[in-house]
């Protein structure tokens, strides 16, 4: 027994110079943290992703979105932080009201989106600020890191719209090819080579009130077409009578499989021959050059192949 | 030793032809005009796949590194927009020239093709093969012929397409986009053609062939010898020798 309890004593004499060590560490992290931000001691990473936001650069701090008191002092629990009108983390739904408060004309604009009409539906998959904009590490629009930046754009929409498990979840037929038929298309190519002043997708599709093509207030229905590639920075005197609208701006499907797809969406007919055209024209020619290709360096090469041949058997050959 | 004459074998009538042979004779296989079309054509063709495959091929890890190369990707874009105007307006200069300032009668040239070409054509291969004599060519074998037609269609395809694709929004005046996307298409397949075709098959027989190895000489003179004539083209040296025969008599 006295064996066993020296050892149990020693031990708990162990575990409290243990627990003394441990209590001098986590009072010398609190007292010399850079402490503007009191929720750094529970939620490191996500206090770290904060410092990269540009509000946490304009003075604004946690609890400018997620409600609680600033008063706390820096106690290791902040009671205080979690106390009032704290709301912790918004649902998806109330998001948008959280940016709103400041962000007056812009959640606006998304409001008409066909994103917002989505949630309102009750599918809060469908993409809210953060999606698009980061959720704790938010830069300006203007920095290279920016999810929303110009030039990210593309991967940062492609997130949920390559994403075949978001696009069919609440109704059969969002294409999941939007990403992948956009770098078909000469603005990606420039973009990949770092020329950035070409279109991504925001800018056809507007960023914030973004509306499903079929809807004839957005910048991507068909009549309107003109008017949005011919903004004042990308082609400028456009003109309204401009046949833009008669082809798919999304290559690949009157490339190789425009038939099949709208006849997959349920599209209308009309809808359909004002964009497929009367004939997929596109294919028959790419398979023409297929061949063509194909025969004549095929033809040739073997010529060339035979030339040599001869050569080996034939030295002087006239 | 004494000086090459030159014999211009296209106008047998010349006072050089009346003097006979003495000493090396050289044929005249291009004019001096022609030379220099194929020297636009070289340099621009050059501009043009250099700074329009990355394009073709973006994912292809050499695609970058041509781009960087030249400069970025919009000194690229001026490059090849420079390079394509220049092939316009060689192609337009082309035609213009031969069809309207030649003075030899349109449809008497000697590059139409005709059927003796396509019994060649067959004949090649029958030699290849080992059972035919070779052809004898006259001016243009059948191979030359097809290098130019090839060119002439591509020249064609590639200036339309490449005009509508350097001015779309004032094409979608007159067509509509889905045709916009079409030149994209055609212009890009077709470069690809055309510099498969001049890489593999043209190469070969003016470049790496045994034959000429390490070139035929005739792009940068505008001549051929007594010796190439006679084995590249024996019909035309045939030709060439009866005029010079008939003019020697009298």
């Amino acid at each position: 027994m006295l064996f066993i309890g020296m050892n149990l004593c020693s031990l708990l004499r162990k575990r409290c110079v243990l627990i003394l060590i441990i209590s001098f560490f986590v009072l010398i992290t609190i007292v010399s943290a850079d402490d503007d931000l009191p929720c750094y001691h529970c939620h490191t990473k996500v206090v770290n992703e904060f410092r990269n936001n540009i509000h946490y650069h304009k003075g604004f701090t946690c609890t400018d979105c997620h409600g609680g008191s600033t008063q706390s002092n820096t106690t290791s629990i902040s009671i205080g932080v979690m106390s009032g009108d704290f709301i912790g983390g918004p649902t998806r739904n109330n998001i948008t009201n959280t940016c709103s408060n400041c962000h007056v004309q812009e959640a606006t604009d998304y409001k008409q989106s066909i994103h917002w009409e989505e949630i309102e539906k009750g599918h809060p998959e469908a993409a809210t600020c953060t999606d698009c904009h980061g959720i704790h590490e938010i830069r300006a629009i203007n920095d290279p890191k920016s999810l929303s930046n110009h030039q990210n754009s593309p991967t940062t929409c492609a997130k949920c719209h390559s994403n075949p498990e978001i696009m069919s979840a609440w109704y059969y037929g969002i294409k999941t090819d939007r990403f992948d038929t956009y770098k078909e298309s000469f603005h990606w190519k420039a973009l990949k080579s770092g020329y950035v002043v070409v279109a991504t997708c925001a800018d056809c599709h507007n960023n914030h009130d973004t509306k499903s093509h079929t809807d004839p207030t957005s910048s991507t229905y068909p009549d309107n077409l003109p008017q949005t590639c011919g903004k004042a920075n990308c082609h400028p005197g456009t003109k309204f009578d401009a046949k833009i609208a008669a082809g798919l701006i999304h290559d690949k499907e009157s490339l190789h499989t425009g038939r099949l797809v709208f006849n997959k969406t349920g599209m209308d007919v009309q809808m359909k021959s004002y964009y497929l055209g009367p004939f997929d024209l596109a294919y028959w020619i790419a398979i023409f050059f297929k061949i063509l290709t194909a025969g004549v360096i095929g033809l040739f090469a073997g010529m060339v192949i035979l030339d040599f041949l001869s050569r080996l058997r034939i030295y002087r050959r006239w | 030793m004494q000086k090459p004459r030159l014999l211009e074998v296209t106008e047998p009538e010349g006072s050089e032809l009346t003097e006979g042979i003495a000493g090396e004779v050289l044929f005249k296989r291009f004019t001096f005009n022609q030379l220099v079309e194929h020297w636009v054509m070289i340099a621009t063709f050059m501009l043009l796949v250099v700074t329009g495959m990355p394009v073709k091929f973006p994912d292809a890890w050499w695609s970058p590194v041509i781009i960087n190369l030249v400069g970025g990707f919009e000194m690229r874009t001026h490059i090849h927009h420079f390079a394509g105007i220049g092939m316009v307006l060689l192609g337009i200069y082309h035609v213009v020239y031969h069809v309207f300032i030649d003075k030899e009668p349109l449809l008497e040239r000697k590059v139409w093709p005709t059927l003796k070409d396509a019994g060649d054509f067959w004949q090649t291969i029958l030699f290849y093969f080992g059972r035919a004599e070779h052809p004898k060519y006259g001016r243009y074998s059948w191979k030359e012929k097809f290098d130019y037609w090839g060119a002439f269609w591509g020249m064609v395809m590639l200036c339309v397409t490449g005009l509508i694709m350097l001015y779309p929004f004032v094409a979608m005046n007159y067509i509509p986009y889905a045709y916009v996307h079409l030149a994209t298409i055609v212009h890009t397949d077709e470069a690809l053609l055309a510099t498969l075709f001049i890489f593999i098959v043209h190469w070969w027989n003016v470049h790496f062939s045994p034959e000429v190895f390490p070139m035929s000489k005739a792009w940068i003179t505008g001549n051929l010898s007594e010796q190439q004539m006679k084995h590249e083209h024996p019909l035309e040296y045939e030709e060439a020798m009866r005029q010079m025969q008939t003019s020697e008599k009298p």
